[in-house]
């Protein structure tokens, strides 16, 4: 609680924190207070679909100048996936496409004045290594079948007594605790990375004008990081998905 | 355990509730048509590309089959060329042949007629001097004249002779 109200106050303002100070005291401030996160990411959900539907309401062979701006982006995700996993990547390209360019929108939405980055929140960044950790297990489960996936699980080599039962085992057990760990890490690294930059201009703000070329300064940087951060977010993902899939083909190419 | 206290249920619900619509929307309005878009250009363009080269191939072929066939036009005039040449030669040949054959038997009907003329003059000088020496026989005959006489008179005949 301690940090949290840390956080609380040594945010900067944003338009729904001005609008719950204004009708303090209400229920619905105070729901705005709870919500505030969400309804910044629902606003950059909004804000995305709309662009992607007035991109691709006439797909021409000849794209306009935002149709262009999309396949750039769709065309750069899918060589980034599939210059990863191969070409049986192209399956997780939307999945994996629709969390960067969601994350990269929460992360940059931070540097606008009166606006705060839902990724700041751990719930958010959580929310969405989640849906990679099932994602991953799905198609995990989906590929080997629950036996490939335990042989999966208990690891190599295997073979003499001590690696038949105890190495496996062990094996197990540790595959569990990395899978387990993977949402946490991978939420936190970019929770924390972004909330540290907010924060940042939080506080040069607080300095006043003397501070104004520092803040522009780290402005630039939190332009960077968000890149960064969002590319680091599924960067790993499409590892977490290669990881799964390559041990399917070694085991096709072994048999 | 001070840092589980950031987060909180509902609103980890709520923003894996939203990302699934927002999955869904992309899905729907940016995944697929964009990918429908990008593969059927890449489509288009590579059947642009193999029918510019099936073009080029038929170019290359009709350029091969038309220099075989110039080839063989430029073959067939020099034969003809060769063989107008050839004739022309046989013609003037045949030509000049034909005129020494003709001189030849215009040269040897000059040389018998040349000769048959000298035959005809030796014929005619011969008959002459007969009868030049009858004459002369006669006169010496008829006239029966001294020595001397007779030798002016055969002179006189021979210097007639000489003028004549």
């Amino acid at each position: 609680m301690h940090e949290a109200s840390v956080n609380k106050t040594a945010e900067l303002p944003n338009i729904v924190s001005l609008i719950a100070e204004r009708i303090k005291g209400t229920s619905l401030a105070a729901h705005l207070i709870t919500w505030e996160n969400l309804i910044f990411s629902l606003a950059i959900v909004a804000l995305i679909a709309l662009l992607a539907r007035s991109a691709s309401r006439k797909p021409s062979l000849i794209p306009g100048r935002l149709q262009s701006f999309f396949e750039m982006f769709v065309s750069g995700i899918d060589d980034f996936v599939c210059g990863i996993i191969g070409p049986k990547g192209r399956e997780y390209v939307p999945f994996i496409g629709t969390l960067f360019i969601y994350i990269l929108c929460m992360n940059l939405i931070g540097i606008v004045p009166l606006m705060k980055s839902p990724s700041t929140s751990w719930s958010t960044t959580l929310a969405l290594a989640i849906c990679v950790f099932v994602y991953v297990q799905y198609v995990g489960f989906k590929e080997l079948g629950l036996r490939g996936y335990i042989d999966h699980a208990l690891g190599r080599p295997r073979g003499i007594i001590a690696f038949s039962v105890f190495i496996p085992i062990m094996m197990f057990i540790l595959h569990v605790v990395s899978e387990l760990v993977r949402p946490i890490s991978l939420s936190l690294r970019l929770r924390s990375n972004i909330w540290g930059d907010d924060m940042l201009l939080a506080v040069f703000a607080g300095y006043g004008l003397p501070a104004v070329p520092l803040l522009i300064f780290n402005s630039l940087m939190a332009i960077v990081v968000s890149l960064v951060q969002a590319l680091v977010f599924c960067l790993l993902t499409t590892i977490y998905f290669t990881l799964v899939l390559t041990h399917e083909e070694s085991e096709h190419n072994a048999r | 355990m001070e840092l589980l206290k950031l987060l909180s249920t509902n609103e980890i619900a709520a923003q894996v509730i939203t990302f699934l619509v927002l999955l869904f929307l992309m899905k729907r309005f940016a995944w697929k048509p964009f990918f429908k878009v990008l593969d059927d250009r890449k489509e288009r363009i590579a059947s642009e590309f193999k029918k510019i080269d099936d073009t080029k191939n038929e170019v290359a072929g009709l350029r091969a089959d038309y220099e075989t066939r110039i080839s063989l036009i430029e073959d067939e005039a020099r034969k003809r060329i060769e063989q107008a040449i050839d004739e022309g030669r046989k013609a003037a040949e045949l030509i000049r042949q034909g005129a020494r054959e003709e001189g030849e038997t215009i040269l040897a009907k000059a040389q018998e007629s040349i000769k048959q003329e000298a035959a005809q003059a030796e014929e005619e000088l011969k008959d002459r001097i007969v009868d030049i020496t009858i004459a002369i026989a006669s006169k010496v005959v008829e006239e029966k004249l001294t020595f001397e006489d007779d030798r002016k008179i055969v002179g006189r005949f021979i210097k007639e002779l000489e003028k004549k």
